[in-house]
Formats: C-alpha cells, structure tokens, sequence
C-alpha cells in the first residue's frame, strides 16, 4: 500500500521500462519475463465419450502454444492457454464460452470442437466480441448465420455429404442406401446433407434415427436388415457407438458396408473398437491424413512420442492455434495493444497461411476455410487408407 | 407390409434377450421391495458396477490382443462381477439403509438416490466418462449365429439367455425349498410376525440385498458383453426398465418379476416394428403408465388392501 503513494514515480518506473523493452530487439526472450501474459481460450470435450477428440485436440494447442513461447511468444508476451471444458454438451459450452469472455486477458479461441457447442456458444462468444476457430465443427449453418467471430478450418458438411453421396454412387454404386443418424446437430446434419445428394442421383434411400445414449442397436438393425440395403451410412458423433453399433451388427447377422462422417475417423474406437468388424468400412474426412503432409512430419512425432497415436483432430487443432497465434502476431504493432477486436480483424485477413495441413489456409467473407478437400478413406488392415478426393467447395460459396 | 412381417422372428429373439436381462434386474427389485417395502433406486448402478467389473477382469486377461482359455475367462468375469455386487450390495444395506429402517420409507427412498449418484458419479470420475469398449469378439465370435426361421441368434444372445433362465429356476427354488427361501417369504408378507416366529429379519433383509445385488451384477457383465461397451450411465435406464418390469408383473412378486421382465422386453421389441426405434425406451414407460392406470398391483400382485 505504501508504494502506491507515490504514483507518479510508478508511471515514470513505467514508462522505463517500456522503453528499455522496445530498445530489446532481437532479445524477445529477455523481455517476455517482464510483459503480462496473453491468454488463448481452448474449448473443447476433455471429458466424457468423445474426450479421446478433445484430449488431442488439447494436447496439440498446448504443444503449439509451447513452441510459440519458445519462440518469444506474441511480441514478447508469453501465451497462456485457458482450458474450457465443455464434455461435448452445449449447456456445458455456453457455461465455459461466458467463462472465457469474463476474463479480458482472453484474446481468441480455439475450438470449441463439436457442432452443437459451437452453435450454442456462439451467442455468447459474440457478444464478447471473441474470435473462435473450430478445427471441426462441419455443420453448414454455423457460419450462415451472421455471426463475425466465426472462423473454422474444417470444410463444411454440405460439402462432406454431397462428396459422400457422389462416393458411394460413382464408385460403391450402391442403389439402396439406409441412413442412421443419432440426432445430434452434427450427426443428424450431415446425414440431412447426404441424403438429398443421395437423392438426386437415383438411388433408394432409408433412414432411421439412434439416440446417443443408445446402447442396444437390435431394433435398427433388425429394420435395416429386412431392407436389405447396399450400404449403410452413419451420421454418428461418435466413434465408439459406431464400433459397438458394427459389432452388434454382425452378431445379426447383418452383412452390409458401412461408411461415416469424419467423426468416426477416429483409430482407436472405430478401428480396434470394432475388433475388426470395421475392415473394409469407408469414411469421409474434412481433412488430409497429415501423415501424408512432408511439413507435419516433425509436428506428429513430437506429439506421438508425447501423447500416443494421434486422431485427425490433433493436426487440425494444432493448425487452428498456430492460425490464432499468428493473427495475434500481425494484430498490432504494440504487443501491449493486441485486443480481441484487432484478433478478429487479422484472422479474418489470413490467407495463404502454409502449416501442416497440406494446403494454403485462408477465410471467405463468412469464416469459413478455402481451399479444403473432401478425402475418403477405407479401413484396409486395422489402418485408414486414401481412396478418394473431392473439391470441399460450397456451390455458390 | 412384407418388411414388417419379415422382421418379427428377429424382434421376438430380441425381445427374449432383453427380456431375460430385464428379467434378472427386475427380481432383485422386486425381491428387496419384498422384505424392506423400499425401492432400492441404487439398483442399476449396482448393476453398472457389476458391468464395469466385468471389462476389468477381461482387461486383465487380454495379451496382445488375444484371451487364453476364453471360457474360463469368461466364469472368472461372471464370478468376480457376482462377488464385486454381492459386496457392495451388502455394503449399501448396511451403510445406508440399515441405519434408516424404522424411519419413513421416503428417508431410505433418498437414501437409495443418494447411493446411486455417488455410485453413477464415482464410476464417471474413474472412467473421465468415456465408455468403454468390451472385446466381446474375444470370447464369444461374433458371427457364431444359428439362422432360424428368418431370425439370426447369435452364441452371446443365446448363452444369455440360457443363463438367465437357469439363474431363475434355481432362485426360485430356493426361494420355495429351502429354509432361507421359507425365511425370505415370511418376511416379505410380515416381517414383525417372521420376527417373532424366530426369524432373524435383519439378516434375511441382508442375504436378499447380497442375492438381488448379485443378480444385478450378473446381468451386467451379460448386458456389457451384448452391447460390446459399458460406461457410467447404463445404470439409469436399466434401473428405470428393471423397475418398470417388476411394476409390470407386481412388485415383491417373484414370478412376476420374471414375466414382467420378459413382456417389457418383447413390448420395447415389438413396439418398434411399428414406433421409429428411437422411440423404443418412450414405449417402455408407456407400459408403466398404463400398468399404474389399469392395473396398479401387476400381473401376479395381489390387491394392496392387505398391506397399509
């Protein structure tokens, strides 16, 4: 209390300081112990059934935010990254979107992840004026409606389910088609894309609906069985209740392919959840398999000697808040002047951006990505191979 | 029409699996409202833990992707899930209910809520609430099927209920033979009369709690191999069928938990040739409603004038 008797002199100590500081160039790590820190919101499910997602996801922004501070941090301020739990639930993220608003130091978010918290958060992260990129939520109408802080570097699912559709009837050529979805914004979504894709090509389709707490698939199975289908497609969230939903499948006797959405692209649950039930299923992906990428090499060794076997979404949150990082580098001069407004303003301007996702990263007038693909994969011996690859460009985006 | 016709074989086998499940769950209910009048909410969550402790034991078993000796994995996973139950179950009476008998029945209703958030909320911190994924291909290969009359059994469907109805037929002998089964009986119509005849109440109540409990169990580790996946919250509606079907055949009925176990499997089987499979556990309470309007003592309940 004493000190602050004399405040003048502080200003003065001040005003020193940030001059001896800017004299620092070149010596950004000397500096950095002496500027506040700068805060990133990582929303995400980092617990509940589709937390195997979110732990990668986090564990990818902590790496990207660590190699970042590494390398001086923005303008000399080290990053901290504030973790926001959402467990996939949208009451959740609305809870954890307004924690991150509150605390001004917070000047960007990556994430959150699944469509449905994206869409009941992104009221509130406006309201804030804080800028998100999701690296996955894929359904279409999240940047449709208006909102400036929307950004995401996934394609969208009007792009997925088209690109599916014309993968099934130009190479499985399938006529008859049985949809299951789990009702869920992103599930139900991309199957609502599918289906008139579908449809419009002449072929036969059928659809039913699971709930994602679901545990015993017999009733849809036993219908999707007497239709006798060429294919099945499931517009499942998540990964272990499409291996569970294969399983019991078979145990039906029911021999069909199946094929999902990038969601279910995911080893560990689909592939050795399936014990091998799953081979020779298909699945589309919003993004490359960076292990195909020469400048993500470094990236997923670092990470799977850390974490273990990385999901697709390791990669794209690792993309994701490296974007964010360098958008608040080009924000402002003055690393002290960085605020959420000047953030938004330069994410919405990158473009060209060349990180590990195999393709240049920039954003259209309504946040979302250009430049994507749309590839297929197969389940081929316990791994996902290519096999296709399609434009992820919106008809008149 | 065709399609509707086709799929009855497989909704009847269906129905027949959930119902011997449903069956189990809805006896030990039904068994501890016979001698205790309470209705133990905590039920499923046994049953979940039961689950659980079956995906332990076979985690335990599992080298490079291989289980030796899968039979004998498979008893050990029945037996430990069993005593894993029957202990806590015998744990639950004693720590919450026994300290509250005498007092209202609604103090042991909250009681048995209370132990069924702490077991639903202990299990989602031990497992980050992920669901857990069962190998059952391990054990029991999935496409072991015998193909009857348009319908697919398969070996797990069928083992399931093989041992339901064994498990059944031997309690119910029990229950009727034996010297305990004669205790459980007069207790469950007056247990101050039982108790003055020379029955020790306080531990016929417990032996019912360690018998329903490991029950539970038992259809749980049964239940984890038939979804091929456990997590936290199957206990929730598995408690709600298991009390649905014991109110469908008459609780503290013993017979009638069994029947109205497999009626509430075959109704939840049969209501979606017609209803949208989503709607499937929407049929099941409409079974307990229209039970509690139509006939509010179940299929094998005597009327509830004699018990105040």
């Amino acid at each position: 209390m004493l000190r602050n008797l004399r405040p003048k002199a502080n200003v003065m100590l001040c005003g020193v300081l940030v001059a001896a500081l800017l004299l620092l160039v070149g010596t950004a790590a000397l500096a950095a112990k002496d500027l506040p820190p700068i805060k990133i919101g990582a929303a995400g499910p980092y617990t509940g059934d589709v937390s195997k997602i979110g732990l990668d996801g986090l564990n990818a922004i902590k790496m990207a935010v660590e190699e970042a501070n590494a390398a001086g941090g923005i303008g000399g301020r080290m990053i901290e990254i504030v973790e926001a739990d959402d467990a996939a639930d949208p009451s959740k993220a609305i809870i954890v979107a307004e924690m991150l608003a509150m605390d001004r130091n917070v000047i960007g978010v990556v994430g959150p992840m699944n469509s449905a918290t994206v869409q009941a958060a992104l009221p509130t992260y406006q309201r804030a004026g804080l800028a998100i990129i999701s690296q996955s939520a894929t359904y279409p109408k999240l940047t449709e409606m208006g909102y400036n802080i929307m950004f995401r570097i996934c394609p969208r699912d009007d792009a997925q389910g088209p690109a599916a559709a014309r993968f099934i009837v130009e190479e499985l050529k399938a006529e008859k088609i049985y949809i299951i979805d789990d009702k869920t914004t992103y599930g139900q979504g991309l199957a609502d894309q599918v289906e008139p894709a579908l449809k419009a090509a002449g072929t036969e389709v059928l659809r039913g609906q699971i709930d994602m707490a679901d545990r015993d698939f017999s009733p849809i199975l036993t219908r999707v069985k007497a239709a006798e289908p060429d294919l099945v497609y499931l517009g499942l969230a998540n990964p272990a209740q499409a291996a569970s939903l294969i399983k019991q499948a078979a145990g039906l006797g029911l021999d069909v392919t199946f094929m999902g959405g990038d969601g279910l692209k995911e080893k560990d649950q689909l592939i050795d959840g399936a014990g091998g039930l799953a081979e020779g299923m298909y699945v589309t992906s919003i993004g490359k398999d960076i292990r195909e990428v020469p400048e993500a090499q470094a990236f997923i060794e670092k990470f799977e000697a850390r974490y273990g076997a990385m999901s697709v979404f390791g990669g794209q949150s690792y993309e994701a808040a490296n974007i964010l990082i360098d958008a608040a580098r080009r924000a402002a001069a003055d690393p002290m002047a960085i605020n959420r407004n000047n953030v938004r303003e330069a994410i919405s301007k990158t473009s060209g951006y060349e990180g590990i996702l195999g393709f240049p990263i920039g954003f259209d007038s309504k946040g979302d990505v250009v430049g994507a693909s749309i590839f297929v994969y197969q389940v081929q011996n316990g791994e996902f191979v290519p096999v296709a690859e399609y434009s992820a460009s919106v008809s008149g985006n | 029409m065709e399609q509707l016709i086709c799929q009855i074989p497989q909704q009847i086998v269906n129905g027949i699996t959930l119902g011997s499940v449903y069956a189990l769950l809805a006896l030990g209910y039904s068994m501890v409202y016979g001698v205790l009048r309470m209705l133990n909410f905590a039920h499923g969550d046994v049953f979940m833990v039961g689950a659980f402790t079956g995906w332990g034991v076979l985690m335990l078993f599992i080298k490079e992707g291989q289980v030796a000796l899968p039979m004998l994995v498979l008893a050990v996973m029945v037996l430990a899930a069993i005593g894993a139950t029957a202990v806590l179950g015998a744990a639950i009476e004693r720590f919450a209910y026994r300290p509250l008998r005498g007092g209202s029945r609604l103090v042991t209703l909250i009681s048995a809520l209370g132990v069924s958030i702490i077991l639903q909320n202990a299990a989602m911190i031990l497992t980050a609430g992920r669901a857990k994924t069962i190998p059952t291909e391990l054990l029991i290969p999935q496409d072991l099927v015998i193909r009857f009359a348009g319908a697919t059994i398969s070996a797990t469907r069928l083992a399931m209920v093989v041992v339901s109805v064994i498990t059944m037929i031997l309690l119910d002998a029990v229950v009727r033979k034996t010297k305990l089964g004669r205790a459980m009986r007069a207790t469950s119509q007056d247990s101050e009369a039982a108790e003055y005849m020379g029955v020790n109440t306080s531990k016929v109540i417990a032996v019912t709690f360690i018998i329903g409990s490991a029950l539970a169990g038992l259809a749980g580790v049964m239940i984890g191999l038939y979804y091929t996946q456990v997590d936290y919250m199957i206990g929730f509606s598995a408690g709600m069928k298991a009390f649905t079907a014991a109110v469908l055949g008459g609780i503290g009925s013993f017979r009638g938990a069994a029947a109205g176990g497999l009626l509430l499997g075959l109704a939840e089987s049969f209501g979606v040739l017609i209803a949208p499979p989503v709607y499937k556990d929407a049929i099941v309470f409409a079974v307990l409603i229209l039970t509690l309007i139509l006939r509010p003592s179940g299929l094998y309940g005597k009327p509830s004038a004699s018990r105040a």
